[in-house]
């Protein structure tokens, strides 16, 4: 019997063949999958905990980082290399300066707190070093300055006060074996509260974030991604930046949708064809500061004055501001990069709006897609002889928060800044375009056709450059 | 291609426009001003001498106004808008319970009403114009051409009886007049000195879907959730249909929906997609759109069509429909017929879909693309009993019971559930009927007379009430409780006794022959159409028992006067099925066999099946029997092991064609049973399993072929040939030894041989089999499933109908035949003898001392004296 078996086995298989090839080749295709983001995302490092590791007890901070380095040796070299840490871009050319420029928190402005020159007591409390004073040169230099808790530390156990050192009633011990990778909590100490408050500056990151909702954030609630599961980071260097505190981006260090997501994912074709000049975050992203409110407005002519403060109005130190909560973003051309970018001395007309920072990009771009901002809009001093804006000492005992005396904020600021100061000062209304790209709906959320293609849509076409609703009027590249 | 200059300068200026303009930003500025590219002119307002309103206090005559360009004699002589949609409808019009009146005025006896009356009662939904214009009232432009027409107050006009005046009131709150006390005063700011509108008054516009929304239902636009409570009439087509005319999704609407969260589709695919009425609704001479009336079939485009100018001289007011549409009559108006293909092509849009063109043809596309609305929408409403005796003709509307909502829906609390509609043959455009989605309303009213026609509401009023209170006589027939009061319970005529007491008062004021009518008239849904991803896709959803085609309606829950309602349909849609009560209530459930409809998975044929699964078991039973005594008789008696030798009975391809044709007919009536009753075997992908079965019948045909060429060209054909003299007796002989011999551990009558290797009986079963039983199942379902490539050759053999059930006969007596096959396998010298030669080829075929020879190749001589060795091939 068993010479046979081979041969009944061949003459079953073949039958079976005969049987099976034909089912698989008429088989029903199914439809290949368009879109599998998840498997761009990279996993998580499982943490060592630091408990019985780390022995204290420590005197200063400083020695918390020597700690640190005595087994993560390069780690305070690789930091002292970012941006986080210089504040400060790499030279380069912009077609209104002669002298190739940096751009950061060190040497420029914004239209909130105005700047950190000078005003380090405070600013330096997100600068992730410790010891950065006004009045001395800092060491950019020295390792031992670099802050490792406020991105590594348990939150609960750490908090950076004057000049960027911890405050006083900070367990250092404790705190240096809380440490683990950076969660949404550490990264949100600055980001989340820039500006000075919960919200302040960005309309898409504020403390929400910390416990989000799928509703509020389907990537980080829905499947509580960390900052850094999209803002991944090799020796420190941490993927991704917008355009805030900055004149060009290369692609490279961006983060993007496109990294994890196809283009052509969405079923209905005429949506992917959307893509060629809407960003994914506009329709992904209906309402900013959907939670906590953001601020819109701040105006800072009335700083100083003695009225009832109250956070969301008007603190005397500040002036007052216009908050707002889940509202619809304002769009424009954006192809990444700026335009133009407000540089410290920069002439400005103060008969009109400045822009301290202009998206670059208009619907000749191929690279530009409509895009969706946080437009903060401030009332911010400027010498009114020179017509520049100005940079005041705010922090510090002879600051205006102590004295509210601009005269001498300008004064004290000018030999900081270099910027030069005639003793006459006024102020201008400026505007600031914060990107939103963070709080990214579930897609049940998105935009629909109405939304923009009504009478009454989300985008002003003509300001666009369409000659109308390409809906009707067609899109930007029909002619091509 | 090069980009064209002049498009590329006008971007780059528009470009820089746009870059000089800024920093402007939205939310600074107010709203942009709504960019109207091409305004109305500037116009007089004009009285119906056409005198400027202003040198007067007289009401603006829209005629007389628009006529200043437009050609509005022409616009008021044919628009369907002006008569209700009553177009070549004599006087009174249709009879619709619903409202308890006419269509149209007339002033003749009965329910009837006169012009006034009519205006009056149809004041919310009333264009002018028309029959209205014997009552002073023009068409009303303004209520479809300007932005924000004033129907609240243009409507208490016309129920004040201040017809002229009426469509003055439209302009209440544009800026253009107000209402100081009861009479109307133009704002002179509003007018330039030349006495014509500023440019910011004369806002006349295409319709927008807020102006069709007053009269035709529910439309949402606005950021503000859509709320909706119960089935207010006010809202036609929501409220006898469920229709929502809103871009919004469902789950963002005020409403209290079950299952809320999920629905996070739109309510309309079309709204959302930024459609708008006129889209799809537009004037039929509008030259921007087809033209497709009276073109020769050769002729795609004519690219005569009117000029801009002379169409906004005069434009058609009858605008584009779905054909058959409610309560029309559409005689020579085909050119006017927009249906889904109008736009789309189907069979790009459903390359997925098997059997595509059966499905099209059988199914409108709204059955998929519609399966459920989200609104409440009427279910019945009993027009035989009064609940007030001040009722008013609009208080009577409004006593309906709705579907969709649970309670009476007046609370926004209630529970919204939504509809799925019942799917009736639609009589189709092109010919033929096609399944689509219906809202069916049941109503029950008072006729007398002869013929019979609806008693006035003032005689109903004069029967059921007295001073004021319901009529003593009638109250102690329906106040079971006796406690003075009618629940909603006790307001039933559902009795004899108490149908005959109101009966017995209305022939008391002298009406002949009162009894209770019920009808039902189907609504058709076609709007709230959802997109491919919502829509029906699952193959189960009609392929199974709970199939959505013949899902039954739910029509009252009581029938009043016991009367069984009749079928109203005027708008194509066949109702051929049954209405039948259960606890009660009365339903009704689609009879789509009658429309010659077959689904797979949910229609069959029951005898067939009892006949087929009991022609199974019974052949089952058969062979289980012999095969015990067989087994208690001779196998568990030891014989004598006779000697064997080794006969080469089965070649390479024989042995490949049966193996095969084994697991594919296998496979077949498995899968086939699977397609026959998908709710049995839930685990299977009902269309998977289509498509198996499909490929193994094709394998099944190839195989069955290559057989018939081989058996031809060898010559073994001749072994399935019963040889005709002796047949008969050589039948018997191996009948017998079935029944007998075998029984006896006797030898087989008849050698087998590889020259001959069936027996008479074997021979004529497959006689039959071969060509008759695979033939005809062969030839059903090759039919069945070339049903869409020929249908015309499938209506001659009864279409699905017959065929369908033919083949799942056939399916049982292969099964059956299959049990028998492989028993008689076993009956060879040793149960597996035949099984394994049919495997290997060699058989062990029992030495007997006759045979001449023990040479295997050499035909053994047949141990039967009976036997006449036929012809054998060599």
């Amino acid at each position: 019997m068993k010479k046979y078996l081979p041969i009944w086995l061949i003459g079953l298989g073949a039958t079976l063949a005969v049987i099976v090839i034909p089912v698989l080749i008429f088989w029903p295709k199914r439809e290949p999958v368009r879109d599998n983001p998840q498997a761009h995302v990279l996993p998580t490092a499982i943490h060592t905990s630091h408990a019985d590791i780390i022995q204290g007890p420590f005197n200063s901070p400083q020695e918390v980082t020597r700690n640190c380095l005595t087994c993560h040796v390069d780690t305070a070299a690789q930091v002292m290399k970012t941006t986080h840490w210089t504040w400060e871009s790499q030279p380069f050319d912009v077609p209104w300066r002669d002298a190739p420029i940096t751009i950061g928190k060190i040497n420029q402005i914004n239209n909130f707190c105005i700047g950190a020159q000078g005003n380090q007591k405070d600013c330096a409390s997100c600068h992730p070093g410790y010891g950065w004073e006004e009045h001395a040169a800092y060491d950019f230099s020295n390792p031992e300055n670099v802050d490792c808790l406020i991105c590594h530390a348990d939150t609960a156990l750490y908090a950076k006060g004057d000049y960027g050192d911890p405050v006083e009633e900070v367990d250092l011990t404790a705190a240096a074996q809380s440490v683990h990778m950076p969660a949404r909590e550490n990264c949100g100490k600055c980001h989340f509260d820039g500006g000075g408050g919960n919200g302040v500056k960005h309309g898409d990151l504020d403390q929400s974030l910390i416990f989000p909702s799928a509703q509020l954030d389907v990537h980080m609630g829905e499947h509580d991604f960390q900052c850094t599961s999209c803002h991944t980071t090799e020796d420190h260097q941490i993927l991704g930046r917008l355009i805030a505190d900055n004149y060009s981006v290369n692609p490279e260090e961006q983060v993007a949708c496109t990294n994890c997501h196809s283009t052509t994912l969405h079923k209905d074709e005429r949506i992917n064809t959307h893509v060629n000049a809407v960003a994914c975050q506009t329709c992904h992203i209906p309402a900013m500061a959907v939670k906590n409110p953001t601020k819109v407005q701040w105006d800072w002519t009335t700083a100083g004055q003695d009225r009832l403060d109250d956070h969301y109005t008007f603190l005397k130190i500040k002036g007052s501001f216009v908050y707002e909560k889940n509202f619809r973003p304002d769009y424009t051309w954006f192809n990444g990069n700026l335009s133009y970018r407000y540089l410290l001395g920069d002439k400005i007309d103060p008969s009109q709006p400045t822009l301290i920072n202009q998206p670059a990009g208009s619907i000749v771009d191929s690279q530009a897609r409509i895009f969706p901002f946080k437009i903060h809009i401030a009332r911010q001093p400027y010498d009114s002889i020179n017509n520049h804006l100005l940079s005041p000492i705010t922090a510090g005992e002879d600051g205006f928060w102590t004295h509210y005396d601009w005269d001498q904020a300008f004064r004290l600021a000018e030999p900081i800044t270099g910027v030069e100061y005639s003793g006459h000062y006024g102020f201008t209304e400026t505007h600031m375009y914060w990107p939103t790209t963070h709080m990214v709906q579930p897609k049940e959320n998105a935009l629909q056709c109405t939304d923009c293609h009504a009478a009454q849509g989300r985008l002003d076409w003509i300001a666009l450059g369409y000659p109308g609703d390409p809906m009707e009027w067609g899109g930007r590249f029909a002619s091509k | 291609m090069k980009p064209k200059p002049l498009f590329m300068l006008s971007v780059l200026i528009i470009t820089g426009i746009a870059l000089t303009a800024r920093p402007v930003f939205a939310r600074l500025t107010a709203n942009p001003p709504a960019q109207d590219l091409l305004q109305h002119p500037v116009f007089e307002l004009l009285d119906t001498d056409g005198e400027n309103v202003l040198n007067g206090s007289r009401p603006v005559s829209t005629m007389k106004t628009c006529g200043q360009c437009h050609d509005t004699a022409f616009i008021t002589s044919h628009s369907v808008h002006v008569d209700l949609g009553q177009r070549g409808v004599a006087p009174p019009g249709q009879w619709n319970p619903l409202i308890y009146r006419y269509a149209l005025p007339d002033d003749a006896a009965g329910a009837n009403l006169s012009v006034e009356k009519w205006v009056e009662a149809n004041a919310a939904r009333m264009v002018g114009g028309g029959p209205a214009e014997a009552a002073g009232l023009e068409m009303d432009c303004f209520v479809c051409h300007l932005s924000n027409p004033n129907i609240a107050a243009r409507t208490e006009a016309l129920q004040q009886g201040k017809f002229t005046w009426a469509n003055t009131a439209s302009l209440v709150g544009t800026g253009l007049v107000e209402k100081s006390g009861e009479s109307y005063t133009w704002i002179k700011p509003a007018f330039s000195e030349d006495g014509k509108l500023l440019p910011q008054f004369a806002g006349i516009q295409d319709p927008a879907n807020e102006n069709c929304a007053p009269c035709h239902g529910a439309v949402q636009y606005s950021q503000e959730p859509l709320v909706l409570t119960g089935c207010d009439l006010s809202q036609w087509q929501t409220a006898t249909t469920g229709q929502v005319i809103s871009p919004a999704r469902i789950a963002s609407s005020g409403m209290n929906l079950a299952n809320k969260d999920s629905l996070t589709r739109s309510f309309d695919i079309h709204a959302e997609r930024g459609l708008k009425c006129t889209d799809c609704h537009y004037s039929l001479n509008n030259p921007t759109y087809p033209q497709a009336a009276n073109s020769p079939a050769f002729l795609k485009l004519d690219p005569r069509r009117l000029s801009i100018s002379d169409y906004l001289q005069k434009p058609d007011h009858n605008l584009a429909r779905s054909p058959n549409f409610q309560n029309e009559n559409d005689a020579g108006l085909t050119s006017a017929l927009q249906n889904c293909e109008s736009c789309h092509d189907p069979k790009a849009a459903h390359a997925w879909l098997p059997y595509l063109d059966r499905h099209l043809d059988e199914l409108a596309c709204e059955s998929c693309h519609a399966p459920r609305l989200y609104a409440p929408a009427v279910q019945s409403g009993d027009r035989t009993v009064l609940i007030h005796a001040e009722q008013s003709l609009k208080d009577v509307s409004t006593t309906n019971i709705c579907r969709g909502v649970e309670g009476n829906g007046e609370s926004l609390s209630d529970l919204v559930t939504g509809f799925a509609p019942v799917l009736l043959p639609r009589e189709q455009m092109e010919g033929g009927a096609a399944l689509a989605p219906y809202n069916l309303i049941a109503t029950w009213y008072w006729v007398a007379g002869s013929p019979p026609s609806p008693i006035s509401l003032e005689d109903l009023q004069t029967v059921w009430f007295e001073k004021g209170q319901i009529s003593p006589e009638i109250l102690s027939v329906l106040d079971t409780n006796k406690n003075g009061l009618l629940d909603e319970n006790e307001l039933r005529l559902d009795t004899t006794v108490k149908q005959m007491a109101v009966a017995g008062r209305l022939s008391k004021l002298g009406l002949e022959n009162p009894h209770i009518v019920g009808e039902i008239r189907p609504y058709r849904i076609n709007h709230n159409i959802i997109g491919r991803g919502w829509a029906v896709k699952d193959c189960k959803a009609c392929h199974s028992d709970s199939s959505l085609i013949t899902q039954p309606m739910k029509l009252a829950s009581y029938l009043p006067g016991g009367v069984a309602p009749q079928f109203v349909s005027d708008n194509g849609a066949i109702t051929n099925g049954d209405i039948y009560t259960e606890n009660g209530a009365l339903y009704y459930r689609p009879a789509t066999r009658a429309q010659k409809i077959y689904v797979f998975g949910h229609d069959r044929v029951p005898w067939v099946d009892w006949a087929g699964a009991l022609f199974f078991i019974g052949v089952l039973l058969a062979v289980s029997v012999h095969g015990g005594l067989r087994y208690f008789m001779v196998l568990r008696v030891s014989r004598v092991k006779p000697e064997y030798k080794k006969v080469y009975m089965y070649s390479v391809y024989e042995r490949f064609w049966h193996w095969l044709q084994t697991f594919v007919i296998t496979l077949l009536l498995f899968t086939g049973l699977i397609i026959h009753r998908p709710d049995m075997f839930g685990v299977f992908s009902f269309r998977y399993v289509v498509v198996v079965h499909n490929i193994l019948a094709a394998l099944l045909v190839i195989n069955a072929a290559f057989s018939l060429f081989y058996h031809l060209v060898s010559g073994n054909i001749r072994q399935f040939l019963p040889h005709p003299y002796g047949f008969f007796d050589e039948a018997i002989v191996q009948a017998r030894y079935y029944l007998q011999g075998i029984f006896k551990g006797r030898e087989h009558p008849f050698e087998k041989i590889p020259e001959k290797k069936l027996n008479p009986l074997q021979q004529v079963t497959y006689l039959g089999i071969l060509n008759v039983l695979l033939p005809l199942q062969i030839i059903t379902g090759a039919m069945m499933w070339g049903v869409q490539q020929w249908p015309q050759i499938e209506s001659w053999f009864g279409g699905l109908p017959f065929l369908a059930p033919f083949h799942s006969l056939v399916a049982w007596i292969f099964g059956a035949f299959i049990v028998a096959h492989v028993y008689l396998a076993t009956t060879g010298p040793r149960p597996l003898t035949f099984i394994k030669a049919m495997i290997m080829g060699w058989e062990d075929v029992e030495i007997h001392e006759t045979a001449p020879s023990k040479d295997e190749k050499v035909p053994s001589q047949p141990i039967s004296p009976e036997l006449k060795a036929g012809p054998v091939a060599e």
